[in-house]
């Protein structure tokens, strides 16, 4: 269009120009006014060819702006078929996701597993382990109500393979700072049990003393809680009550921490804990558990009783940057009782019986310090502990003891380490030796 | 001590229907939103300061947009996270996967 202006004006101007010479022209030379008429006529022939040219070179723009809008248009049309390809391929390689097309239910499987060696100066034999394998379900339902369980695999002694469920339990989200659990579940009693013992979390190869199975440490329960976390200001307030089935007396009198399917009696245990987190680095918290449990029926002149056992407990961890420090301390009573040390066994008065256990742990990861790629993966780490156990001799031969651990763990990723590290045990029964096991572990959760 | 907890056990029911009760009309309250810059500036510093209190915290590349989602639902409950909390995590995953 500015080019068909141009022209115009150009022969507009040309034709001004020539106005004059054709006054004076006229009074000179016919022919000479001929000739400029036929000079304008031919200049209006090549305006008009000009024209001509300008039109059917705007005809060929037009074409060509449709062209690249076509164009535009199958690149976008493209990029969003590869877009959705890519996103489908994504599904694809991840089989445990399925809502890519914002379906209501989406699932997940997670977990981890961990396989070691022991080497030990005591009784036992050295020997590799084939650790845990715990696989993890996850099902979800918008966001109303969440399933979760885990389950363990682990190869007993004789070589067969043990199946246990940790946990089973159905989330249902009632409120941004309430959540109705109810199923199995892992107790909410202090930290370990709940958050820090899968082997890829512990820092150290096993539990501390008093933590794991005969331990004053419950590891799950059947029932109900309520939890959730409100914000305090800058500070948040969590919370767990539990109602459960509760423990049971287990063999020697023990107190037997585990879930168990059937209550063996009309009491329903209580457990909650209390956590404040006054800053984001720093958690301390609060625990307790009360409940009955039923002897254990057996021979002679006396039937079983119940008693009571209560719990309490507290810790606090500490994690900034590199740094990763922690501790728990738990308490334990239970009431004396009538009861057999076996089943079938004679039923006799069992008296009280307190359980005491606690530790603390210190661990750095080198890359506080250094940038190296190779050593800012290491993390030294040390854990001390100690489980007191008063009115079962039985138990406290197996079990009293002080534990040390100083270990070196190596990070290849944020959730695959290899662990290598030496506990001593020194058992405070008088008689039993004392235990150095060189202990060392791979675990992966995924 | 413990008979004195186990006589309060009804209170404890009590206390814990009332709260239910209280929580129950949020119940079919709708969680999602569509993450916005503030979301997910939230997310990222929640994330930061919740997830490393346990454990080494996993780069959201890991992880798909839907298994974050999944994932950090079950640390919500694991770890008492508020709900809010949550959902600005799993907007900082997914706006930085």
């Amino acid at each position: 269009m500015n080019t068909k202006k141009y022209l115009l004006r150009t022969a507009f101007a040309g034709s001004l120009m020539l106005f004059p010479t054709l006054a004076f022209g006229q009074t000179t030379n016919n022919v000479s006014i001929e000739a400029l008429l036929q000079r304008i006529e031919q200049m209006e022939q090549e305006l008009s060819g000009l024209k001509a040219q300008v039109k059917q070179a705007n005809s060929k723009a037009d074409s060509a702006n449709q062209n690249a809008a076509a164009a535009i248009e199958k690149a976008e049309t493209a990029t969003q078929e590869a877009k959705t390809a890519k996103q489908e391929a994504v599904r694809t390689a991840s089989p445990s996701t399925t809502n890519n097309n914002g379906s209501d239910t989406k699932w997940h499987l997670a977990g981890y597993a961990d396989a070691g060696l022991v080497i030990t100066d005591g009784d036992g034999q050295d020997t590799f382990t084939s650790g845990k394998f715990n696989p993890m379900f996850h099902f979800q339902y918008k966001d109303l109500v969440l399933f979760e369980g885990e389950l363990e695999f682990t190869t007993d002694s004789e070589g067969k393979t043990d199946v246990e469920l940790e946990y089973s339990q159905f989330d249902i989200f009632l409120h941004d700072n309430a959540t109705l659990v109810v199923g199995k579940y892992l107790s909410p009693v202090g930290q370990f049990q709940e958050r820090l013992h899968p082997s890829w979390i512990n820092k150290i190869q096993g539990a501390p003393a008093g933590f794991a199975h005969d331990g004053v440490q419950p590891a799950n329960d059947i029932g109900a809680q309520l939890r959730g976390g409100i914000p305090l200001g800058s500070a948040v307030l969590t919370y767990v009550l539990a109602v459960g089935n509760g423990p049971r007396i287990g063999h020697e009198g023990g107190i037997e921490l585990e879930a168990s399917g059937n209550d063996d009696n009309n009491n329903k245990a209580v457990t909650g804990r209390i956590g404040f987190l006054p800053i984001a680095n720093l958690e301390i918290g609060a625990s307790f558990l009360t409940a009955k449990a039923d002897g254990i029926d057996g021979m002679g002149v006396f039937t079983p009783s119940n008693a009571d056992f209560f719990l309490w407990g507290v810790d606090g961890a500490f994690t900034r940057g590199p740094w990763d420090a922690r501790f728990e301390y738990l308490n334990g009573e239970r009431d004396s009782l009538f009861s057999a040390h076996e089943p079938g066994g004679d039923v006799e008065l069992l008296p009280m019986m307190e359980l005491e256990a606690w530790y603390t742990q210190l661990a750095y990861r080198l890359s506080g310090v250094t940038e190296h790629p190779v050593l800012r993966n290491f993390e030294p780490v040390v854990r001390y502990g100690e489980f007191i156990i008063v009115g079962s001799d039985e138990l406290r031969e197996e079990n009293a003891q002080k534990r040390l651990n100083v270990g070196l763990n190596y990070w290849l990723a944020p959730s695959i380490v290899a662990k290598g590290g030496v506990e001593w045990r020194n058992f405070k029964v008088v008689g039993i030796s004392s235990e150095t096991l060189y202990q060392f572990q791979f675990a992966y959760g995924f | 001590m413990t008979n004195r907890l186990c006589n309060n056990k009804s209170y404890v029911w009590a206390l814990a229907t009332v709260f239910m009760l209280l929580a129950t009309p949020s119940f079919a309250a709708d969680q999602t939103s569509k993450p916005d810059p503030a979301q997910t500036a939230r997310g990222a510093k929640a994330w930061a300061a919740n997830c490393a209190r346990c454990h080494n915290m996993r780069s959201p590349k890991e992880l798909t947009d839907e298994e974050w989602a999944i994932s950090v639902t079950h640390m919500r409950v694991r770890a008492n996270l508020p709900g809010n909390v949550a959902d600005d995590i799993i907007a900082f995953l997914k706006a930085s996967n």
